[in-house]
């Protein structure tokens, strides 16, 4: 840092070490933008895995390469000139602000505009975690996950299938249950286990805590007019994960490692399709389908 | 013809498997499972670039011990699957 004035902040989330610092000239409370990040400060040893600058200069001009679209959210996928990967986010289809990193995902700079800076910089966060981690078996995924008796169990879906509103009917109607992230937990493959973590990021829901426990079990969900559950194996396991994991698969070296992370999980962790209502007939049938029983 | 691009082989879970990941075979939105034959055939063309039934056909009798009649039959079918679905050019 040669800018005495520059603030920067220090994160570990699932073990991986990352600084957000803001240029001087922003003049925002980073305080209040970074609130959901409180839980995950860190006053450890460095290295960082990935380090970001927030600033208020305009983003450099880019090439489109894809775009995303979801729920009145866009994401413009592209590089510059130079070659530095840029995302730029917007709502609604005004632009918001534009994350460009390098090749390796080990830098970024957020360029911020007046409109939904806290929107850019958490989205360009899960970004930048999402594909700085790729390579160290870790995956950000789109998922509600809560805790029951030491273990995590997750639930994914598309958008409005109901992750959220299954993960309430187990806090409701099954014991010792508690939310352990509304929208995007971190998975690591570790040698021996693999495990689930909170994050700063949590969609709508303010739930924001660092803790983590064994991952129990994966559900896909899916609408219908009954309550059924089935086991999915091998591929079918597969393909459930694979669309509810964040990621830049037309960059090689990122699919590779999310396919190791998530051929990993196919095999090892119980993967579950639940058809289901919005009732506690579905916690139970679900519950008692997937729990981990130690013995 | 030939492959296109953004399209992947890999080992899920012991099977062999295309996905498509690259820009232009994101929208894919499906897995297809390969057999051994198929495997092998998705692997000349790969290296070949431009490729034709006749020469996978050809590279099928050197591996496997089939008469030409019955591997060209056999590449024909396998190369109408990948046209249905989008993944050859």
């Amino acid at each position: 840092m040669n800018n005495g004035k520059k603030t920067e902040y220090a994160y570990k989330v699932a073990e991986h070490v990352f600084t957000l610092g803001f240029a001087p000239e922003l003049e925002l409370d980073s305080g209040a933008m970074l609130d959901n990040y409180a839980p995950f400060a860190y006053a450890g040893e460095y290295p960082a895995l990935f380090t970001v600058s927030v600033v208020k200069s305009p983003a450099p001009a880019f090439e489109e390469e894809t775009r995303q679209d979801e729920e009145g959210q866009q994401i413009l996928c592209g590089h510059t000139q130079g070659n530095d990967a840029v995302f730029e986010f917007r709502l609604q289809n005004r632009t918001c602000g534009t994350l460009v990193c390098n090749g390796d995902y080990t830098r970024g700079t957020i360029h911020l505009t007046e409109f939904a800076p806290k929107f850019t910089i958490n989205n360009s966060m899960m970004v930048l975690y999402a594909l700085a981690t790729s390579r160290y078996r870790t995956a950000l995924f789109h998922s509600a996950v809560v805790r029951h008796e030491g273990y995590g169990y997750m639930f994914l879906g598309k958008s409005g299938t109901g992750k959220s509103t299954h993960a309430r009917l187990w806090l409701k109607h099954i014991g010792n249950t508690e939310l352990l992230n509304d929208d995007n937990p971190v998975v690591r493959v570790f040698d021996n286990e693999i495990r689930v973590f909170g994050s700063p990021w949590s969609g709508k829901t303010p739930c924001y805590r660092n803790e983590d426990c064994p991952l129990g079990a994966i559900v896909l969900l899916s609408q219908a007019p009954y309550n059924k559950i089935t086991r999915l194996r091998g591929i079918e396991a597969y393909a459930a994960l694979v669309p509810s994991i964040s990621g830049k698969r037309w960059d090689r070296k990122i699919a590779d490692g999310l396919h190791e992370t998530e051929n990993a999980l196919a095999m090892k962790v119980p993967t579950w399709y639940l058809e289901c209502l919005p009732d506690e007939d579905a916690a139970r049938t679900c519950h008692s389908a997937i729990r981990v029983c130690k013995g | 013809m030939k492959l296109k691009s953004g399209f992947v082989l890999r080992d899920v879970c012991g099977e062999q498997v295309i996905m498509g990941e690259g820009i232009g075979a994101l929208d894919f939105g499906r897995l297809l499972c390969l057999n051994e034959t198929a495997v092998f055939l998705w692997k000349k063309a790969e290296s070949a670039g431009d490729f034709s039934v006749d020469m996978l056909a050809e590279a099928l009798c050197e591996e496997y011990d089939v008469s030409a009649e019955q591997a060209k039959t056999d590449v024909a079918a396998i190369v109408d699957e990948w046209k249905k679905v989008g993944v050859v050019e």
